[in-house]
C-alpha cells in the first residue's frame, strides 16, 4: 500500500473519531432538558461557591438554568424554600436543626461549605466582658431559631448558667447591630459580616469574643422534601457547585475576588473571615450529628417545646449528591 | 527540503533515538504520576489512621478529669499537624478535601485547648458531654473527610494508570507508526530505485540506451542515474545495433551487386548481368520450348567519332544509343553493353520478324533523333546481327557468336544494315 494513502487513511479515521466525538458532545448538550431553578442564596461570602459557580458559568453543563434570589440569612432562605417561592435555598445547619422541631418537611441535598468561626459574641468594651459569666443579667440580642441563639446558650451552659440568666432581645440579623450601636442591648450574637462591620465602625468601641470552634456554622442546599425530579434538579445544581468549589480550591485569589465583586465587600473583610471557611461538598455523619446535638441542645435547655427529638436522618436526602461525588456522601443509614 | 540517502537515514536514526527517548520519558512520566497517585493513596491512608487514633483518644478518656493529662494527645495532634503539612502535591478536587482537613484540625485544636484550659468547671454534665460530643463530632469529619480523600485517590489511581496506560500505548503506537513510516519510505526510496537503474540495465543489453528516470530522488541514486544517462547517451551515439549493421551491409550489397551488374557509363546492365540473364533466358527458351531472339548491335565508325568529336562526345553517342535502344524494347526485353560499342538485347517469347522490327525501330529513333556536336547535327548508325535460338545451339554463348557472326556480316555488307544468321535478308 502507497504509504500516502496509508498515512492519508490514518489522519480521515483520526478525523472521524474526532468528529463522532465532538458529535457526542454536542449532542449531550443540546439534547438535554434544561430545568429552570431558583435558588434563595443568603448574601454572605458562605455563599461563594454559587458566585464563583455563576462567575465561571458552572451550571453551563448541567440540566439547569439558575436564577439567584438573594436574601439575608439562612433563615430567610428556609422560609422562601418551605412557602414554594424558590426550589432551593442556602440554609445553615442551625436552622436545619431548629426547623427540624417543627412540622416543616425539608431536606438538605449537600452541605457546601462550612465555618467554626462565623458566629460570634460581641460585646462593647466598655462593659469588660471577658466570659459568658459576665453576661448574667446583660440585654443579649440574637436572631431565634438560628446559630446565634445556639452559641449563646452553649457560652452560657460552659459558664455554668442558663437563657433564664441572661435578658434575651430577639432581633432581624441587620437589627442586630443597630441594637447594639443604639445601645438597646449589651451584646449580641451575630454572623459575618455584622461582626466586622461592626469593628470597622466602632473599633475598639467593641469587643469581638473568641467563640472559634464552638459552633461550627455549615451551609447546605435545601429544599423541601424532594420527588425524583426535584432530585434530578438538585444533582445539576450540585454539578455546578462540585466545579465551582474545585475552582475555589485552585484558584482562591480569583475566588476571593469573585466575592468581594459580587457581594461589594470590602477586601479585608474576605481576607478576615476567608481562613475560617472550609469549602467542601459533604453529607456526612457530623452533619446529622451536628443537627442532632443543636436540636437536642434545644430541647435540653427548653429553648423548645418539643420534648421529642426526630431523626437527623431524615432531614438528609443523599440521593442528588451521590451522583455527583459518591464518595462525599459519608452517613451510616 | 531535499535529503540525500545518507543524510536521511542519519535523520531516520536520530528520529529513532529521539522517540525512543520521548518512549522513555513518557515511560519515566506516568511512572512519577503513578508513584504521585500512591504517595496520596499512603497519605489518605495515613490521615485517616491518624484521625481515628485522635478520635480514640478523646472517647476513651475523660478530658474533663483535673488529672487528665494533655500531653499526650497534643503530641499526636503536633504530629498530625506535621503529616498534614507533609501532603503530597493534590489536585484541586482533593485540595478541597485537604483545605477542610487542615481547617477542621485548627478548630479542633482550638476547641480542644478551651476545653482543656479551666476543664469547664462551671459547666454542667450536659454541657461538658455537649462539647466532648462537638470535638468527636469534629475528628469524625475529618475522618470521614479522610476516607473521602481516600476513594478520591484510589479512584484517582485507577483512572491515572488507565491513563497513562493510554498514553503510553498512544505515544508507542506513534513511535512504531512514525519508526514504521520511515523504514518503508527508505527501503521504498531504494527498492524503485534500484528496480529503476536495473531495467534500465536490461534494456541496454537489448540496445535500448534509454535515460533513466528517477520516481524518488536521491543525491546518490541521481549521481549514479547522472553518469549511466552520460554512458548511454555516448552508447547511443556511437553503437549501432545488429540489424541496422545488416541493413546497412544489405544495402551497401545490393548497392555493388548492382555496380557489378551495371556499365558504368551507360547505366544498363553490363557483360557479366548479360551473360547471367542470357543463361536463364537461353535454359528457359530450351525448359519452355519457347522463342528467343538475340539482337547485337554495334556503332558504326565509333573510333571515327571518337576522333572527330572527342571520347567524351563519343561517350554521349553511347549513352544517346543506349537511350533509344531502352525506349525502343519492350518490358520483358533485357538491354545490356556487350564491350566497347557493341550492345545485346535479349527478346524472350519472341520471334525473328518482331525482333527485326525493334531492330527497325532502333535504326528509325537514330535517324529521328540525332546527335548534336556544336550545334550540328551527328548522324550516328548501327550494325545490327540477329539471331533466333534454334537446336544447334548448346548454350547462350553459342547464341551470342551467332548474332556476332551476323553482325559481321552487316559490317562487311556495308555497314548500316540488319543481318539475321542462317538467312540471306538483310535489312
Amino acid at each position: 500500500m502507497n504509504p500516502k494513502y496509508f498515512f492519508l487513511s490514518f489522519i480521515v479515521v483520526l478525523i472521524t473519531l474526532g468528529i463522532g466525538g465532538l458529535y457526542s458532545n454536542f449532542k449531550y448538550l443540546w439534547d438535554q432538558e434544561k430545568f429552570p431553578v431558583t435558588i434563595a442564596v443568603s448574601k454572605t461570602p458562605l455563599s461563594t461557591p454559587f458566585y464563583v459557580a455563576k462567575s465561571i458559568n458552572a451550571f453551563e453543563d448541567t440540566c439547569v438554568t439558575v436564577e439567584y434570589d438573594e436574601v439575608i440569612g439562612g433563615q430567610a432562605a428556609f422560609e422562601k424554600v418551605i412557602s414554594g417561592e424558590v426550589d432551593f435555598g442556602t440554609s445553615s445547619d442551625s436552622v436545619m436543626a431548629f426547623q427540624s422541631l417543627t412540622k416543616h418537611s425539608f431536606v438538605t441535598h449537600a452541605m457546601f461549605v462550612q465555618s467554626d468561626n462565623d458566629v460570634k459574641l460581641i460585646t462593647r468594651s466598655s462593659d469588660n466582658v471577658t466570659s459568658a459569666m459576665d453576661l448574667k443579667g446583660k440585654k443579649v440580642g440574637v436572631t431565634k431559631n438560628t446559630a446565634s441563639e445556639y452559641l449563646l446558650s452553649t457560652l452560657l451552659a460552659i459558664e455554668g448558667l442558663s437563657m433564664g440568666d441572661v435578658e434575651l432581645y430577639n432581633y432581624k440579623p441587620k437589627q442586630l447591630v443597630q441594637a447594639l450601636s443604639n445601645n438597646k442591648v449589651d451584646a449580641i450574637v451575630s454572623w459575618e459580616p455584622f461582626a466586622f462591620k461592626l469593628s470597622q465602625s466602632m473599633g475598639q468601641n467593641i469587643k469581638i469574643h473568641d467563640t472559634k470552634s464552638l459552633s461550627t456554622l455549615s451551609f447546605n442546599l435545601i429544599s423541601i422534601k424532594p420527588d425524583s425530579q426535584l432530585v434530578e434538579k438538585a444533582k445539576c445544581v450540585i454539578q455546578g457547585l462540585y466545579k465551582a468549589i474545585n475552582y475555589i480550591a485552585s484558584h482562591p485569589q480569583q475566588s476571593k475576588k469573585i466575592v468581594i465583586d459580587e457581594l461589594d465587600l470590602d477586601s479585608a473583610f474576605i481576607e478576615w473571615v476567608w481562613p475560617d471557611y472550609i469549602f467542601k461538598l459533604g453529607l456526612n455523619q457530623s452533619l446529622i450529628l451536628s443537627i442532632k446535638s443543636q436540636a437536642t441542645w434545644a430541647v435540653e435547655t427548653q429553648m423548645r417545646e418539643s420534648t421529642e427529638i426526630p431523626d437527623s436522618e431524615r432531614f438528609v436526602d443523599s440521593r442528588a449528591l451521590l451522583q455527583v461525588e459518591p464518595g462525599a456522601v459519608n452517613i451510616l443509614l | 527540503m531535499k535529503f540525500s540517502l545518507q543524510q536521511s537515514i542519519y535523520i531516520f536514526t536520530i528520529s529513532s533515538c529521539l522517540l525512543f527517548i520521548v518512549l522513555v520519558a513518557s515511560v519515566f512520566w506516568s511512572t512519577h504520576i503513578i508513584d504521585l497517585a500512591f504517595k496520596r493513596e499512603t497519605y489518605a491512608h495515613q490521615v485517616e489512621n491518624h484521625t481515628h487514633i485522635l478520635k480514640l483518644f478523646i472517647a476513651s478518656e475523660n478530658i474533663y478529669a483535673s488529672n487528665y493529662d494533655t500531653d499526650n494527645w497534643l503530641a499526636l495532634e503536633k504530629k498530625f499537624r506535621n503529616l498534614l503539612r507533609q501532603s503530597p502535591n493534590l489536585t484541586s478536587e482533593q485540595l478541597t478535601i485537604q483545605n477542610s482537613i487542615v481547617s477542621q484540625n485548627k478548630n479542633i485544636l482550638h476547641l480542644f485547648n478551651a476545653i482543656s484550659e479551666n476543664k469547664l468547671v462551671n459547666a454542667n454534665k450536659a454541657v461538658k458531654k455537649h462539647l466532648k460530643l462537638r470535638l468527636i463530632t469534629q475528628l469524625e469529619a475529618i475522618q470521614s473527610d479522610s476516607v473521602h480523600l481516600s476513594t478520591m485517590v484510589q479512584k484517582d489511581i485507577r483512572s491515572v494508570i488507565r491513563h497513562q496506560i493510554v498514553f503510553i500505548l498512544s505515544i508507542l503506537i506513534l513511535v512504531i507508526f512514525i519508526l514504521a513510516y520511515g523504514a518503508f519510505k527508505l527501503s521504498h526510496i531504494f527498492r524503485t530505485s534500484l528496480d529503476e537503474v536495473k531495467a534500465a540495465f536490461k534494456k541496454n543489453r537489448t540496445g535500448d540506451f534509454q535515460k533513466i528516470q528517477l520516481s524518488n530522488k536521491s543525491d546518490e541514486f541521481i549521481s549514479i542515474v547522472n553518469a549511466f544517462n552520460a554512458m548511454n547517451k555516448e552508447l547511443n551515439e556511437t553503437t549501432i545495433s545488429l540489424a541496422a549493421v545488416q541493413k546497412i551491409v544489405d544495402e551497401r550489397t545490393q548497392v555493388l551487386e548492382n555496380l557489378s551488374k551495371t556499365d558504368s557509363l551507360t547505366n544498363v546492365a553490363n557483360r557479366r548481368a548479360l551473360f547471367e540473364r542470357g543463361s536463364a533466358e537461353f535454359s528457359r527458351s530450351q525448359r519452355m520450348k519457347s522463342q528467343l531472339a538475340v539482337i547485337l548491335l554495334d556503332c558504326d565508325f565509333f573510333k571515327k567519332i571518337n576522333d572527330q568529336y572527342g571520347h567524351l562526345f563519343g561517350d554521349e553517342s553511347l549513352k544517346h544509343l543506349t537511350k533509344i535502344c531502352t525506349d525502343e524494347i519492350r518490358n520483358i526485353d533485357f538491354f545490356a553493353r556487350y564491350g566497347g560499342e557493341e550492345f545485346i538485347i535479349l527478346l524472350p517469347d519472341s520471334d525473328l520478324n518482331a525482333a527485326v522490327e525493334t531492330a527497325k525501330r532502333i535504326q528509325r529513333s537514330l535517324v529521328n533523333k540525332p546527335l548534336s556536336f556544336d550545334g550540328q547535327e551527328v548522324y550516328m548508325t548501327i550494325s545490327i546481327g540477329i539471331c533466333t535460338v534454334n537446336d544447334k545451339h548448346a548454350n547462350f554463348e553459342q547464341l551470342i557468336n551467332d548474332a556476332d557472326d551476323a553482325m559481321y556480316q552487316a559490317k562487311s555488307n556495308g555497314r548500316n544494315r540488319i543481318e539475321i544468321l542462317g538467312d540471306n535478308i538483310s535489312h
